[in-house]
């Protein structure tokens, strides 16, 4: 919600993602912990081929030198939730702004499917619902009550697991105390077994996603583009072979 | 009270027209009294005709004012109306607010000039008015009103300088 | 005394001929009336192209946007590209009525009408597509600022709200530009015309006589038309392209875009008007009234705006090509030597093809040479859309996102649906509206005299109004 009125004087936390490339193995449990926890449909093989997959995360894989010396280069990409999000001063009807706590907001049934945000993007990181999402069979018995399904025409991306952030914010609210350090795992953070991928209040110097941001290993993706994201990169040796 | 006769009579030529009309006046009858309809404009002054004033233009600066004050309205004040911030930019940029301004005061100044001129023209005017079809086909009709008396020095006057149609003027259904 | 020098063919000049006002009224309103069964056969064929688009279209609403090519990261393609193409052809329009009415260039006389229903026709195959491009087209009234329950306003910052309105504006200005202009006329045929045709003049000529009064307001109005249509024309397409400028995509974030964007309407918009005119006099048989001098000064118009839709390519191309930017520097290579290579030379030589052409007047003057010529140009017009929409979308800051584009039936249907649905409005308007502006063309005879200076005898323009 856009006004989300605290009970403590605290300023509002300014959430942030830390992805651990020297720890990211490229299994893709996160991509699938996703679809899992945000209705994301499957698009198909053939779909997926023509660059309509539906994942919110997706493992970036670039392949560097000539054989027997190939190395594979993977990193994990989603909504890197910029702080100057090219994608939002061009909706036409507000449906991506900036919210109080940082997050780029996508406000599904404002949508009105222009696609002028996925243009915008530098990191392609916005879905488009070309069709009606399909949920076969008993995948329907799995979808989460706390999240909107979309119907076709709708724009959507990762949102860093907002449902699960007011979820928590409501409770500790309830039971008068402050949200912990580490308390709010979004879906992929939840389920990386590396541990690769850390969520926290880059606003609490203490938090440990704060630590690792100001680490000599850290770097944000397209930086030079002025976006100011959300989500940092730790890069120091060679982890990936 | 004297009658007052009304007469249309046709011209193929701007000339004739125009010395008809000077003599017209040397026998009194005064601008406002004659109406000329053409199916060309012909220059303002051509026929000896007053130039008319009009509101025309301050209909359209009005229009103009109109537009740039709702185009403000809509790019200043709506984004403070439902506060929702953007892509790091302030909630009113200077480039976007004047786009859509400009756009606003152009599309109020057209619509006004043209609401603004058929106001004017008293437009839309059906129903009968003094006309004649051969207008359209190059003739000049020149519409007077004159005192009874003056009849035959005005028939004259305007025979001499080949009329042809003098007659009293159809009211021809528009 | 010796015979004059005539060295201009001036008696074939349309404002010098010996016509009756009668006659030329005639001339106009007979193709109006008679229509013979190539009227009919064009209007069946366009008509089922039409309305093969709208089943497009409808198939498209119904399944979605994935019925078309579109996908990550080529989000916009055909819809948004000939989106462009019809506004750039809605440009010639204003061009010829409003800027060379201030110039007082009479070679426009017989053109305008024709140059302003192309305007609007053009205006409103433009105005379908963001419709037809909207995901969820059914709410796409939430762009315009009602009041809701929610109390919110659409985003003023957006460009697409910019189009919106601008268009929009655009489109009113330049019907009601071309009513203004159009009751004098319809006055003409309401006292030449019967039955239906007759209901129809009579209630657009709204009660027009002809009085001074009455030429002077319409004079006054039409000066003011003209001056304020030009800033919308100017602003429109500039518009259309910070849709694309302001994003940071590589090639689409250029500064010249909305000079470039600005010219390359005007080039594709004047050439489109030149094929249209090419088509219309033979098919409607009005030879009569455009005539070689008018399709003369067109061609070299043309050839003016080629030649500036040239420099303003090349100082595009050139700092991007220097700055060697990575994306930028790909996205080149595809155009020069990749997969876009047949459709950059296509461009390339369609558009500057012409430009030499039109050089010599022999093209300009003969109707089929400059029918081929300014196709051309519109060819490659188009192709350069493409290029700028599609092409650049392929490519991306993260080479992981690179995409492909192919066009799927539907698209294709529904850009032809536009194409026929512009020649379709054009075709019934050209039967029902005098195509030619009568009175335009009786007042710049009155400015027409021949004048002897020394042994020539030379058609003289008046400097009246």
């Amino acid at each position: 919600m856009a006004q989300d009125v605290k009970l403590s004087a605290e300023a509002a936390p300014r959430w942030a993602l830390v992805v651990d490339l020297d720890r990211c193995t490229g299994c893709q449990a996160c991509v699938v912990a996703c679809h899992a926890e945000n209705n994301v449909p499957v698009a198909g093989e053939k779909q997926a081929l023509y660059g309509r997959w539906m994942h919110w995360i997706i493992i970036h894989r670039y392949w560097e030198g000539e054989y027997p010396n190939v190395k594979a280069r993977f990193m994990p990409v989603m909504c890197q939730q910029c702080t100057e999000a090219p994608c939002e001063p061009v909706c036409p009807v507000f449906a991506t702004y900036h919210n109080p706590e940082g997050l780029n907001a996508q406000i599904y049934n404002r949508c009105i499917g222009t696609r002028f945000c996925g243009s915008a993007c530098p990191y392609k990181v916005r879905t488009f619902n070309w069709f009606r999402p399909e949920f076969p069979g008993p995948l329907t018995e799995q979808l989460n009550p706390d999240v909107t399904v979309r119907s076709r025409g709708i724009m959507e991306k990762c949102t860093f697991c907002i449902q699960r952030i007011r979820r928590v914010e409501i409770e500790a609210r309830a039971e008068e105390r402050e949200v912990a350090d580490g308390e709010i795992q979004p879906a992929c953070v939840q389920t990386c077994p590396p541990g690769a991928l850390i969520f926290g209040d880059l606003n609490d110097p203490d938090s440990r996603a704060s630590q690792l941001a100001r680490s000599h290993r850290s770097f944000r993706l397209l930086e030079e583009l002025g976006t100011a994201p959300a989500v940092i990169y730790l890069k120091g040796g060679e982890a990936n072979v | 009270m004297s009658d007052t006769l009304t007469l249309m009579a046709l011209f193929h030529g701007g000339t004739d027209t125009a010395e008809a009309i000077d003599a017209l006046h040397a026998l009194g009858i005064p601008d406002d009294k004659v109406l000329v309809i053409t199916g060309v404009p012909y220059p303002e002054l051509a026929l000896g005709r007053r130039r008319e004033w009009l509101t025309l233009p301050y209909i359209v600066l009005a229009g103009a004012g109109v537009g740039l004050l709702f185009g403000l309205f809509l790019a200043a004040i709506t984004p403070h109306l439902y506060r929702l911030d953007v892509g790091g930019h302030p909630p009113v940029g200077f480039p976007p607010a004047a786009v859509i301004t400009f756009v606003f005061t152009m599309m109020a100044t057209i619509v006004s000039t043209f609401l603004g001129v058929l106001w004017e023209m008293d437009f839309p005017r059906f129903g009968p008015a003094p006309y004649h079809r051969l207008v359209t086909d190059g003739d000049l009709a020149v519409l007077l009103e004159f005192p009874a008396e003056l009849e035959a020095a005005v028939r004259q006057a305007l025979e001499a300088r080949h009329a042809h149609h003098v007659a009293e003027p159809e009211r021809v259904g528009l | 005394m010796s015979e004059p020098d005539r060295s201009t063919p001036f008696d074939e000049r349309l404002l010098l001929a010996e016509r009756t006002d009668q006659e030329i009224n005639q001339a106009v309103l007979r193709p109006m009336i008679q229509t013979g069964w190539g009227f009919w056969a064009l209007v069946t064929v366009l008509g089922a192209i039409v309305a093969w688009g709208l089943y497009a279209w409808g198939y498209l609403v119904y399944w979605g946007i994935g019925v078309t090519g579109k996908n990550r990261p080529v989000y916009w393609t055909l819809f948004i590209t000939t989106f462009v193409f019809w506004v750039g052809i809605s440009h010639a329009g204003t061009m010829i009525s409003a800027v060379l009415r201030i110039f007082k260039a009479d070679w426009r006389r017989p053109i305008t009408r024709g140059a302003e229903a192309m305007t609007a026709f053009a205006l409103m195959m433009a105005g379908l597509y963001p419709l037809i491009h909207l995901g969820r087209v059914w709410k796409f009234y939430w762009m315009i600022p009602y009041p809701n329950n929610r109390l919110m306003w659409p985003n003023f910052q957006s460009p697409l709200m910019w189009d919106l309105v601008a268009i929009f504006t655009y489109l009113i200005g330049s019907m009601l530009y071309l009513y203004l202009a159009l009751i004098p006329d319809m006055a003409m045929a309401r006292d030449h015309t019967a039955g239906w045709r007759y209901r129809l003049y009579r209630a657009l000529a709204l009660g027009w006589r002809g009085t001074e009064a009455e030429w002077h307001k319409l004079h006054r109005a039409l000066g003011i038309f003209s001056v304020a249509i030009i800033p919308i024309f100017l602003s429109v397409h500039s518009i259309v392209s910070w849709d694309f400028a302001v994003t940071i995509q590589p090639r689409w974030h250029s500064t010249i875009f909305a000079p470039y964007f600005v010219i390359g309407a005007v080039y594709s918009g004047l050439a489109a008007l030149a094929s249209i005119l090419v088509i219309v006099r033979r098919g409607m048989r009005l030879q009569e009234f455009l005539r070689a001098e008018h399709f003369d000064a067109l061609g070299k118009l043309v050839m003016v705006a080629g030649m500036a839709w040239t420099y303003f390519w090349f100082s595009g191309f050139i700092v991007e090509w220097y700055g060697n930017e990575p994306v930028v520097r790909e996205l080149i290579r595809e155009e020069v030597s990749g997969h876009l290579a047949p459709l950059f030379y296509l461009q390339m030589s369609a558009n500057l093809i012409p430009i030499g052409l039109l050089v010599f007047k022999r093209v300009r003057t003969t109707p089929a040479l400059l029918l081929a010529a300014t196709l051309l140009v519109n060819v490659g017009m188009y192709t350069e859309r493409a290029l700028i929409v599609i092409g650049s979308l392929q490519r991306n800051h993260l080479p992981f996102n690179w995409g492909l584009y192919r066009p799927t039936w539907v698209e294709v249907s529904i850009v032809a649906m536009t194409f026929a649905g512009f020649t379709l409005l054009y075709t019934l308007f050209s039967r029902i509206i005098p195509f030619v502006p009568v009175w335009e063309i009786k007042e710049g005879r009155l400015r027409y005299t021949l004048r002897r200076i020394g042994r020539l005898l030379v058609p003289t323009a008046a400097e009246i109004e």
